[in-house]
C-alpha cells in the first residue's frame, strides 16, 4: 500500500526528514511515535503533499504510484486522506456542502458518478451518530466555533465519508478526553476492513490502549529509530523517549 | 472637470418643466462647486476621468428584459432609468406619485461632495414618491436597467417613505449592458417604529452608476441594509443613515467584488444624532484582477447622543497583484457613555485552508472559490432565511 523509501523532506531549506524508510501493507495500522519535534506531522503533510514541504530525497509509492507527482487533490482521489492535527477552520462554508463537493470531486476525479444528496445525507448521519456528534454541526461552517474535540470527531466523520484507502492520523487522540477518545477510535475501528490501511501518529500511548496496531514505529530526529509490535509503545509509555538516547549512545 | 460640465450639465440640457426655478437652483450650485476630484477628500480614491472621455447621447427609450426572480414581488421596472407607471398593480397601502415641488425645493446636497446629487436634481426626468403603509407581505423589487444601445445618462429620483409602524422588504436589480451614466439620489423616511429591509443587486459593465441614498430614521424604526455588488468600470454609491431618534436602529451588510479594470466605491455615514441609537456596519471586499475596491465608513456620535452603540467592521480580501484596496473605518464621538468598535483588515486567501480543502479532494481553483464564496458570503447570513437569500446567495455564487 504504502512504502516510503529513505524520505528526507526539508521546511523552509532546513530537513526534518532525514532518511525515513516505512512499509505499510492493506489492511495494516501502524503507529508512528516520537518526541516533539521529531518530524511526525512532518511525514503527515509531506505524504499529504503540502507546499513548502519539500521531498529532496528518496521516495514515496502508493499503491505502485509515486506521490511526489500528484498535487495534494490527486492524492486524496487516490485514496489518501490525513486527520490535521489541527483542524482548519473555514469561515461561510457548510459543513455538509464540503463534504458533499469533496466527496463528488474525488468520486469525479476517478471517474465515478456523483453521489445524491439522500445518500450523501444518509452516510454523514450514520457517521456522526457513531461519534455522537451534533447533527446540528453539519449545518454550520466547516470546524468554526467547534470545540477541540468536535473538530477532532469531525476529522473522523469526514474519513468515514470520503472512505479513503490510506488514512493518516495525526494527533488525532491530543486534547481528547476519555470519552472523546473512545469514539474516536471506535470510529477508526470500524473503518478497518482488512483492506484499509491506516498510519496512526500519536505522541501517547493512550489512544493504541483502544486499537490494535500491527507495527509501532519510534520516529526521532526525522529517522525511525526503533519498531517493533505493540509492547513497543507500553515500553515508551513506562521509559519516556529516554531511551532512545541511551541506545543511540 | 470642465469636460463633464460640457457633457452633463450644459444649460440646454435642463428640462424646461414645472420644476424649472429648482433646476436651475441646482445647476447653478453644480456650477458653483464643480465635480469631485481627487483632491476633493471624500472622492480622493475614485477618478472621473473614464466619464470625461464619453459623449452622453440624449434619452433612448429603453426594451430591456426583466430579470427572472425566484420569489413572488411586486415589480417596478426603471427601463433605461424611467419607469413605466401606467400598468403598475400596486398592493393596498402602496401609493407611487410625482415628488411635488415644495419637496424638491427643500433639497439640499452639500458640496463638492454632492455634485452628483445637484446634477440629479438639475436633470432628473422623473421624481417619485412612494409611500409605503401597513405591512408588506411581498418584497417590493426595483429594477434598473440599461440597454447595450445605451450611452445616454439618465437621472432617476426616488423618495421613499414608510408611514409610522409599516413594515417592508425593498429589493433594487441593478444591471446595465450600456456604456452611460445612471446617477441615482434616494431619499428614504422612516417613521416611527417602521422597518425597512433595503436590498441591492448590482451588476455593471460599462456604464457608471452613481448613487445617493440619504435615510432618516425615527425612534424605534429599524433600517437594515444589505448591498452585493459584483462590480462596474465605475460605481460610486453614498450611503448616509441618521438615526433621529432614541430606539433608532440601522444595520449595514454589503459585499464588493471588483475583478479586471472595475472599480467600487462604497461610502457609507451613519450619523447618531440622539442617545440611546444602535448601529452595526460589516463590509467586505473581495479585489481580483487590476479591480480597485473602496470603502469608507464613517460614524459619527453627536454631542449628546448619550448611551449609543455602533459596531463597524470591514474585512477584505486582495486576490491578485494588480489589484487595490482601500478601506476605511472612521470613528467621530463627541457623546459620553458610549461604546464605538471598529476593525479593518487586509488580507489574503490563505494557504492552511487552501491545502485543507484540497487535502479532502476539491481542485484548487474549486477550492480557492468556496474559500472566495464563504468569504463574500458573510454579511448575509443574518438575512431570514428564505428565498431572497438563496437567490442572493445564488447571485453571489454564480460570479465567483
Amino acid at each position: 500500500m504504502l512504502k516510503i523509501n529513505n524520505l528526507k523532506v526539508a521546511v523552509n531549506g532546513k530537513e526534518i526528514l532525514k532518511g525515513l524508510d516505512l512499509e505499510v501493507g492493506p489492511g495494516e495500522l501502524h503507529a508512528i511515535m516520537g518526541p516533539n519535534g521529531s518530524g511526525k506531522s512532518t511525514l503527515g503533510y509531506a505524504l499529504a503533499g503540502r507546499d513548502g514541504y519539500d521531498i529532496t530525497d528518496g521516495s514515496v509509492e502508493f499503491e505502485g504510484q509515486d506521490l511526489s507527482e500528484l498535487e495534494p487533490e490527486e492524492r486524496a482521489a487516490a485514496g489518501l486522506f490525513l486527520a490535521f492535527q489541527y483542524p482548519v477552520e473555514i469561515p461561510g462554508v457548510n459543513n455538509a456542502y464540503f463534504l458533499r463537493a469533496a466527496l463528488n470531486a474525488q468520486r469525479k476525479a476517478r471517474g465515478e458518478e456523483e453521489v445524491d444528496s439522500m445518500t450523501f445525507l444518509k452516510t454523514v448521519r450514520e457517521s456522526i451518530k457513531t461519534l455522537k456528534m451534533d447533527e446540528g454541526l453539519l449545518k454550520r461552517a466547516v470546524n468554526e466555533g467547534f470545540s477541540g474535540g468536535e473538530k477532532k470527531r469531525n476529522e473522523i466523520v469526514q474519513m468515514a465519508v470520503l472512505q479513503p484507502k490510506l488514512a493518516i492520523l495525526d494527533e488525532t487522540d491530543s486534547g481528547l478526553d476519555i470519552d472523546a477518545l473512545k469514539l474516536v477510535a471506535e470510529g477508526i475501528n470500524g473503518l478497518r476492513d482488512g483492506k484499509r490501511s491506516f498510519v496512526v501518529i500519536t505522541h501517547y500511548q493512550r489512544l493504541l490502549d483502544y486499537l490494535t496496531p500491527d507495527r509501532v514505529h519510534v520516529l526521532s530526529d526525522g529517522r525511525i529509530v526503533e519498531s517493533g509490535g505493540k509492547e513497543l509503545s507500553h515500553r515508551l509509555e513506562a521509559e519516556g523517549y529516554a531511551f532512545l538516547e541511551e541506545s543511540a549512545a | 472637470m470642465s469636460a463633464l460640465i460640457d457633457s452633463l450639465a450644459i444649460e440646454a440640457r435642463l428640462p424646461a418643466d414645472d420644476h424649472v426655478e429648482v433646476r436651475r437652483r441646482a445647476h447653478k450650485m453644480l456650477l458653483k462647486h464643480g465635480f469631485p476630484d481627487i483632491k476633493t477628500e471624500a472622492w480622493k480614491y475614485t477618478s472621473l476621468r473614464v466619464l470625461e472621455k464619453r459623449a452622453f447621447s440624449d434619452h433612448l427609450p429603453g426594451s430591456n428584459v426583466l430579470p427572472e426572480l425566484p420569489f413572488a414581488a411586486t415589480v417596478l421596472h426603471f427601463d433605461n432609468g424611467l419607469l413605466n407607471a401606467n400598468d403598475l398593480n400596486l398592493p393596498d397601502g402602496v401609493t407611487l406619485e410625482p415628488q411635488s415641488g415644495a419637496q424638491l425645493d427643500a433639497v439640499d446636497h452639500g458640496d463638492r461632495a454632492g455634485a452628483f446629487g445637484w446634477l440629479n436634481l438639475a436633470r432628473f426626468e422623473q421624481a417619485w414618491q412612494l409611500r409605503i403603509e401597513g405591512q408588506l407581505e411581498q418584497p417590493l423589487v426595483l429594477v434598473i436597467s440599461t440597454a447595450e444601445d445605451f450611452h445616454g445618462d439618465v437621472h432617476p429620483r426616488l423618495a421613499i417613505e414608510l408611514a409610522a409602524g409599516a413594515k417592508a422588504q425593498i429589493i433594487e436589480v441593478h444591471g446595465d449592458c450600456g456604456e452611460g451614466l445612471v446617477n441615482i439620489v434616494q431619499d428614504i423616511v422612516l417613521e416611527q417604529s417602521a422597518n425597512l429591509h433595503h436590498l441591492i443587486s448590482r451588476q455593471s459593465a460599462q456604464s457608471a452608476w452613481i448613487q445617493r441614498s440619504h435615510v432618516k430614521v425615527a425612534g424605534d424604526a429599524d433600517y437594515r441594509f444589505h448591498t452585493l455588488d459584483r462590480g462596474g468600470r465605475l460605481t460610486r454609491h453614498d450611503l448616509a443613515v441618521h438615526l433621529t431618534a432614541s430606539g433608532a436602529h440601522a444595520e449595514i451588510d454589503g459585499t464588493v467584488l471588483v475583478n479586471d479594470r472595475q472599480h467600487v466605491d462604497f461610502h457609507t455615514a451613519i450619523d447618531h444624532e440622539v442617545g440611546h441609537t444602535n448601529s452595526r456596519e460589516s463590509f467586505r471586499i473581495l479585489a481580483d484582477g487590476s479591480g480597485v475596491g473602496v470603502f469608507n465608513g464613517r460614524i459619527h456620535i453627536q454631542r449628546g447622543a448619550d448611551d449609543s452603540h455602533s459596531d463597524l467592521n470591514t474585512a477584505n480580501l486582495l486576490l491578485s497583484e494588480a489589484a487595490r484596496i482601500n478601506a476605511k473605518p472612521e470613528l467621530e464621538i463627541y457623546a459620553e457613555e458610549v461604546t464605538a468598535s471598529h476593525g479593518a483588515t487586509i488580507g489574503q486567501l490563505e494557504d492552511q485552508a487552501l491545502f485543507y480543502l484540497r487535502s479532502r479532494g476539491i481542485p484548487a481553483d474549486q477550492a480557492s472559490a468556496l474559500l472566495k464564496q464563504g468569504f463574500a458570503a458573510a454579511p448575509f447570513e443574518n438575512i431570514e432565511s428564505g428565498p431572497v437569500r438563496d437567490w442572493l446567495l445564488g447571485v453571489l455564487n454564480n460570479v465567483i
